[in-house]
């Protein structure tokens, strides 16, 4: 029995000591693809030679899917070390119990005061406990692109409110030559870009009064019937199913001239029509003259309590946020860093896109109306709930204010039983 | 002797065991969650709530209704038009006539396309600025722009179409076959007899298939009932959950939105409807009880 002890004691021994080979940490890319896959394949180059103790596992995980496998990874124990996450399924991670908190992690290393204090706030809201679950990289933020040479020949400038955008949009719709002035993303994804657009117009700064959503405020109400009278007059009829894919491929193949989107589209958009064919601008506003915007998720890392190598793993964390680092992925995929020490870069002067997302930002006048991605049923209530009676509303089956109703009671309930647990 | 006894039993047992594995488990914790709050992104929410998610189903869910509704009308449609259009088509290539071979290799051919591929062409058929309805609007027929999956009135039709092209040939292999076990005796007596074309298919050809048609119509329904692929990568359901089949649904709250609770419950219910229906469709064809 002794001995049967003593060789148990030097097999987990043998188990725990440092071998002489490289710890081996596994990175699962959020949106695994032809534009981002090389970026990170750089830096982890760049990584490891700088570290050669430690080798990087790449997995790129394309983003439809990525909560997906997550819950899966998670379920079956074979979370990887470190992944990327956005602040929209954040939450239901930290419900889950899987990541780790990098507060001490961030108060005790390089990143100290380095960071996007507003980003930093998106993520630690998303935490029921209020710690940060994932280090923020990068900003997004919704804009809208549009034609800068369709508007140069039909002499139109640029819209700063919701209805000069609107007389635009008929201005440049010619149903016969395939041509319509916007796009309204009717399909997958649309409840998110709907919201920012209601609340850039209605003014309204916060989402939740009194723990009651301000979501069907009548002048958010006002701005769904305007995107809905658009809809077929000034858009393609098949806007009703609209996804991103069909959306930006209409924009990128010249059938629309406008497209509500995020800085997210720069490279799909940048590379089919080039920076002279192409403009960005904010959302417009509405008659309340206000500047209030809804925050895009932010893209983050995160640590998983179920790695083996978390030192390891926070260190290629650390080196992805560092300036250098931040500064390269940033500039590629045209976003906004989350590295203070970037903002003075020369390629952010270059971007016009990133530069006025970074105006708007940094405008005091800005108020930010963080949408509560945080819930654990914001995804289902907004997706699977809301997606088809926004398409009623499209349709003309549905008023917009009974729409809004719906969902703010939904939203409602879902922030009351989110206090209650807190 | 004693082998005798449990001989049978060892040679049933590995049917009995993957039989367990793969369909009493399944049905089984199917079942049990369907009697669960499960939902993976509140798992403290989890819990044993009885009848609590039909209750739910039953009488505050007018999705489940309308899904319901839905998957009706589109077994009813396709299973009926796939049948009739399945049976002229095995009819025609079952008669002689020049390139019979080609003809039947390409009446079958849409078979062998899976769901997701089918809608991928129709969609491209459908594409309101590429396919044939921009083509038809520059012919001066119909507006240009066009989107037959966008319209409501449009999308039911559009579906059906899609479904056809692909389950057609089903039924055509299927009755084809049957069509050449008929002796011709059959029809040459007939012929004396001085039955007409229309009376021979009546009188001879439909009572020899009709085990053929009860079989694949059966099996058909069930498949059609449980279609998710293909309805699922052309419309998603929409627009507006207009395209909503029963099995969609479920797709869309256990999937899309981690109900598992919620939607093992309506995976229930669509489990006791075909369980139904099976039976009942069965018992009034009287299959396999023909002497």
């Amino acid at each position: 029995m002794r001995r049967l002890l003593v060789a148990l004691a030097l097999v987990l021994s043998a188990c725990s000591a440092t071998s002489d080979g490289p710890t081996t940490i596994t990175f699962w890319d959020n949106n695994g693809g032809p534009g981002r896959t090389p970026i990170y394949q750089e830096l982890i180059k760049r990584f490891e030679a700088a570290n050669p103790d430690i080798k990087i596992e790449y997995v790129g995980v394309p983003s439809s899917s990525v909560q997906q496998k997550y819950d899966t990874a998670i379920a079956g124990g074979s979370t990887p070390d470190v992944g990327g996450v956005t602040t929209s399924y954040l939450a239901h991670l930290v419900g889950q119990d899987a990541l780790e908190p990098a507060d001490d992690r961030l108060d005790n290393g390089p990143l100290k005061g380095k960071l996007l204090p507003g980003l930093l706030e998106t993520v630690r809201q998303t935490a029921p406990d209020g710690k940060l679950y994932a280090v923020p990289a990068s900003g997004n933020m919704d804009i809208i692109w549009y034609r800068s040479d369709r508007f140069e020949e039909n002499k139109i400038s640029e819209p700063s409110t919701w209805d000069d955008l609107a007389k635009a949009a008929a201005q440049l719709t010619k149903p016969a030559e395939n041509q319509y002035g916007f796009t309204i993303r009717g399909g997958a994804g649309s409840i998110f870009q709907l919201l920012s657009e209601a609340y850039s117009y209605s003014g309204v700064e916060k989402f939740y009064d009194g723990g009651r959503s301000t979501v069907n405020d009548p002048r958010n109400a006002e701005l769904v019937r305007k995107v809905a009278e658009l809809y077929k007059k000034a858009t393609p009829e098949a806007d009703v199913n609209n996804n991103y894919t069909q959306m930006v491929a209409q924009f990128t193949g010249g059938t629309v001239a406008m497209m509500h989107h995020n800085l997210g589209s720069t490279a799909d958009v940048m590379k089919a029509l080039g920076p002279e064919r192409v403009g960005a601008m904010p959302l417009p506003k509405g008659p309340s003259g206000k500047r209030t915007v809804v925050p895009n998720p932010t893209d983050g890392f995160a640590v998983f309590k179920g790695g083996k190598n978390r030192d390891a793993a926070w260190k290629f964390v650390e080196f992805l946020t560092s300036a250098e680092s931040n500064g390269y992925w940033n500039e590629k995929v045209g976003q906004i860093p989350a590295n203070t020490d970037v903002r003075g870069a020369e390629w952010i002067q270059k971007n016009p896109a990133v530069k006025m997302a970074l105006g708007v930002l940094e405008d005091p006048a800005t108020v930010l109306v963080p949408a509560p991605v945080y819930l654990p049923e914001y995804s289902s209530i907004t997706k699977t709930d809301t997606e088809p009676l926004y398409q009623k509303v499209l349709l003309g089956q549905m008023p917009a204010q009974q729409f809004l109703d719906e969902l703010a009671a939904k939203l409602t309930t879902a922030q009351q039983d989110w206090e209650k647990r807190k | 002797m004693r082998t005798r006894t449990w001989a049978p039993y060892a040679l049933i047992a590995p049917t009995l065991l993957l039989m367990a594995v793969f369909l009493v488990y399944p049905i089984a914790s199917v079942g049990w969650f369907s009697l669960r709050q499960h939902t993976v992104t509140q798992p403290w929410k989890n819990a044993f709530i009885g009848l609590e998610n039909f209750r739910r189903m039953l009488f505050e869910d007018p999705l489940f209704w309308q899904s319901l509704m839905f998957s009706a009308k589109w077994v009813v449609v396709e299973v009926g038009l796939q049948l009739v259009l399945g049976l002229v088509l095995a009819l025609i290539v079952n008669e002689t006539f020049i390139g019979r071979a080609v003809a039947r290799a390409l009446v079958f051919s849409p078979w062998a396309v899976s769901g997701v591929l089918t809608t991928g062409i129709w969609i491209l058929l459908y594409n309101p600025s590429t396919g044939v309805f921009q083509q038809l609007a520059q012919w001066g027929i119909g507006d240009p722009g066009t989107s037959v999956l966008g319209d409501p009135a449009t999308v039911f039709p559009a579906t059906v179409v899609t479904e056809l092209w692909r389950g057609v040939p089903f039924f055509a292999i299927l009755l084809l076959a049957d069509l050449q076990t008929i002796p011709n005796d059959l029809y040459e007596a007939a012929a004396v007899d001085g039955a007409g074309r229309w009376r021979r298919f009546v009188s001879v050809t439909l009572p020899h298939l009709r085990d053929a048609i009860v079989l694949s119509t059966l099996l058909r329904a069930v498949w059609e009932f449980n279609n998710v692929d293909l309805i699922y990568t052309l419309t998603g359901g929409g627009p507006a959950n207009q395209t909503t089949t029963l099995p969609l649904y479920v797709a869309r709250k256990a999937v899309d939105s981690h109900d598992f609770g919620y939607g093992s419950a309506l995976t229930m219910a669509g489990f006791a409807i075909l369980l139904f229906f099976s039976v009942l469709y069965l018992r009034l064809s009287k299959f396999g009880s023909r002497a």
